[in-house]
């Protein structure tokens, strides 16, 4: 379809509400937001989680409970839901969590449970998408938060494994978690090592687009990816500092505090996860993650590309013309051969009657002679 | 001797220096980027370092030996770690084995036997691992271990107490033999009995290390500097490392080297020969494995 005539139009049209529109209908709709964390236990994902959306999502784990699982070596899925509002808007939150990730001795494979989620979920709407029915549960995951254990060293084997399994499937963004334990010297060099480790290995993070049409954005974009991977102290706890409550943790020698700029990248992540790109994350899970799982699914099955339905088409006329002139021949030569079955039956009948009436003309001729005999004896006794 | 696992940036080679209060043990090339993805095999490398004759007792000098056990727990398999260190456990009694069966010994002969075994335990605040449990309990029967907490500095006085209730909950749990200050009722004095079971009580040692120095109030103070605070190596409240040394240098040295000699390697020799075919009882016949 060539595009019409291209121009503006002179005299508000109305145009311009596009953007209004959009807006009352999402905040009717309210939005859905899937969000998974993975990483070793005891870094403070449960936390995090907590403190991100400041409501109790996860409780923590029972201690008594240890006992129980530990000697199990499985990782889990699990799967919590919230229903958030702020001044009348409302996200439809999911939390992932894969509690006993990396605990163990051998961690090999430990990460396959969690790509098959994100696939799994990709295959599920792929398959409703042909279906009548094409409303169901959406928990596509939109973003993954990857917890880097406060090492000060560099990223370990299985941190880049996984992250390389993950980056191809969903927006990744590798977190360091613990911050308080790092000093900011280290932090520097730590982060640097860490992104030098990422690239050697060619793990695509998620980055958010830096330009944009506002200069105090585009400023604040370049800070937030300056900053990546951003490091995090979590807290649910509220601490008195200089008069004032804050979110933080107490130690002996201070308070950390999770709100504070200088001491953690905290609010940075959040305003990327929530302010200004949750939108982003979700539109590239369904243009790019989404697209990349249908793409070598389908590939995988052996179509192509170049308007597939119109070339199945052709291709399938192709094979069909063929072989009905195929068949059509081997019609033609099974009537021929019946016609000269037929034929001889024919020329046999034909010869057979022939005979038969030969017999009988011979049989005519007997019987006219044994007539004739008759008769002459006949007239030989009257006389 | 010392023996130090644990995973790789959870503070050991800080802590040896901080022990020695000199920079004993080097970063290597762990840090490359292109390396980090390749498992690493576990590199057991000793070094010596003679420590000043005011730091014990007696005023004998001490030869402290520090194993160092970089790449362990790094890898994403970490169970052939684990038979790593015990080989080279093993392989110390083994020498000290075939050493006491020489007709004419060796007067110049190293024991090189590892007297106390730290495991550092990760900060996660939810108890032991599976593979800090499985070490353990494989590295118990051979050798003193102690478990000791890093990084300390990464949890608050609360969690902390919380922590290390945890763990000895763990130890007891999985019955893991650790070296726990054993003490005698009826033998022990009063003021063994009562500072045994003061460093029983702390255990495992919370321990933050620095290399760092710098003026606090006029003295030299090792610490890290955080924007919320200074936390100090040396300050009992802010950690155990000050008890653990005096412990491991002073105190308990000649503790944990008896205990060594008379228990473990006791127990690991009779183990070996009975596997080799040798009867204490003279009534049985003894049987040789051909």
């Amino acid at each position: 379809m060539a595009p019409g005539p291209v121009g503006a139009t002179n005299v508000s049209v109305g145009i311009a509400n596009l953007p209004n529109q959009r807006h009352k209908i999402v905040s009717r709709k309210g939005t859905n937001f899937t969000v998974m964390v993975v990483g070793e236990s005891g870094l403070g994902k449960t936390t995090f989680i907590n403190t991100l959306f400041t409501t109790l999502m996860r409780e923590y784990k029972r201690p008594e409970h240890r006992f129980n699982k530990q000697m199990d070596r499985t990782v889990a899925i699990d799967v919590v839901r919230a229903d958030i509002e702020e001044k009348g808007f409302n996200v439809r939150l999911t939390v992932i969590d894969t509690p006993g990730f990396g605990d163990y001795a051998n961690n090999q494979d430990c990460w396959v449970p969690v790509i098959k989620f994100i696939d799994d979920q990709h295959q599920l709407v792929m398959n409703h998408e042909t279906l009548p029915n094409r409303k169901i549960d959406d928990l596509r995951v939109h973003v993954c938060l990857y917890f880097i254990q406060p090492t000060g060293h560099t990223l370990k084997p299985l941190d880049i494994e996984v992250m390389k399994q993950l980056s191809s499937r969903v927006n990744l963004i590798p977190v360091i978690a613990k911050a308080d334990t790092i000093t900011p010297a280290e932090m520097l060099a730590f982060k640097e090592r860490i992104r030098d480790c990422i690239s050697t290995h060619d793990i695509q993070v998620y980055s958010p687009a830096v330009h944009s049409d506002d200069e105090e954005t585009t400023r604040r974009n370049t800070s937030t990816l300056a900053a990546m991977p951003f490091s995090i102290i979590s807290s649910e706890n509220d601490v008195v500092v200089n008069g004032q409550n804050v979110r933080g943790r107490q130690y002996i020698w201070g308070v950390a505090e999770v709100e504070n700029e200088n001491h953690c990248d905290f609010k940075k992540l959040r305003n990327l996860l929530i302010r200004t790109h949750m939108h982003d994350l979700i539109s590239t899970t369904h243009d790019s993650h989404y697209e990349a799982y249908r793409v070598s699914k389908l590939t995988a099955e052996g179509r192509t590309d170049n308007d597939p339905a119109i070339s199945a088409r052709r291709n399938f006329e192709a094979k069909m013309k063929e072989e009905e002139g195929a068949l059509r021949k081997r019609f033609a030569e099974q009537v021929k051969v019946e016609e000269n079955r037929f034929r001889q039956w024919e020329q046999k009948l034909i010869s057979e009657r022939d005979r038969l009436n030969e017999d009988l003309d011979k049989q005519h001729t007997l019987v006219k002679q044994l007539e004739e005999e008759l008769e002459e004896i006949i007239a030989a006794r009257k006389r | 001797m010392k023996l130090k696992p644990g995973s790789s940036g959870s503070g050991k080679s800080t802590f040896v220096n901080t022990l020695c209060e000199s920079p004993v043990i080097l970063r290597k090339d762990h840090l490359d980027a292109e390396k980090a993805a390749a498992p690493k095999t576990v590199n057991i490398t000793p070094t010596t370092i003679g420590l000043l004759p005011e730091m014990d007792e007696d005023g004998l000098k001490l030869s402290l030996t520090v194993v160092d056990t970089p790449g362990f727990g790094d890898n994403i398999n970490n169970e052939p770690a684990f038979t790593d260190i015990l080989e080279y456990i093993e392989h110390q009694y083994e020498e000290i084995l075939s050493q006491e069966s020489r007709i004419k010994r060796n007067p110049r002969f190293q024991d090189n036997r590892v007297h106390v075994l730290l495991y550092f335990v990760q900060p996660t605040g939810h108890g032991l691992r599976e593979m800090d449990i499985e070490f353990m309990r494989t590295l118990g029967p051979r050798v003193n271990v102690i478990p000791v907490i890093s990084k300390a500095d990464s949890m608050t006085p609360q969690e902390l107490n919380a922590f290390k209730k945890k763990v000895m909950e763990d130890i007891s749990h999985y019955k893991i033999p650790i070296y726990d200050f054993p003490y005698d009722e009826d033998e022990d004095d009063e003021e063994t009995i009562e500072e045994n079971t003061e460093l029983r009580g702390l255990l495992p040692f919370s321990v933050i290390g620095s290399e760092d120095e710098i003026v606090l109030n006029g003295r030299r103070v090792r610490c890290r500097q955080y924007p919320w605070g200074i936390v100090e190596v040396d300050n009992s409240k802010h950690c155990d490392f000050s008890k653990l040394r005096y412990m491991l240098l002073s105190s308990h040295l000649h503790d944990v080297k008896d205990i060594t000699h008379e228990v473990l390697y006791e127990s690991w020799r009779t183990e070996k020969l009975s596997k080799e075919g040798h009867h204490d009882d003279d009534e049985e016949e003894v049987v040789i494995d051909g």
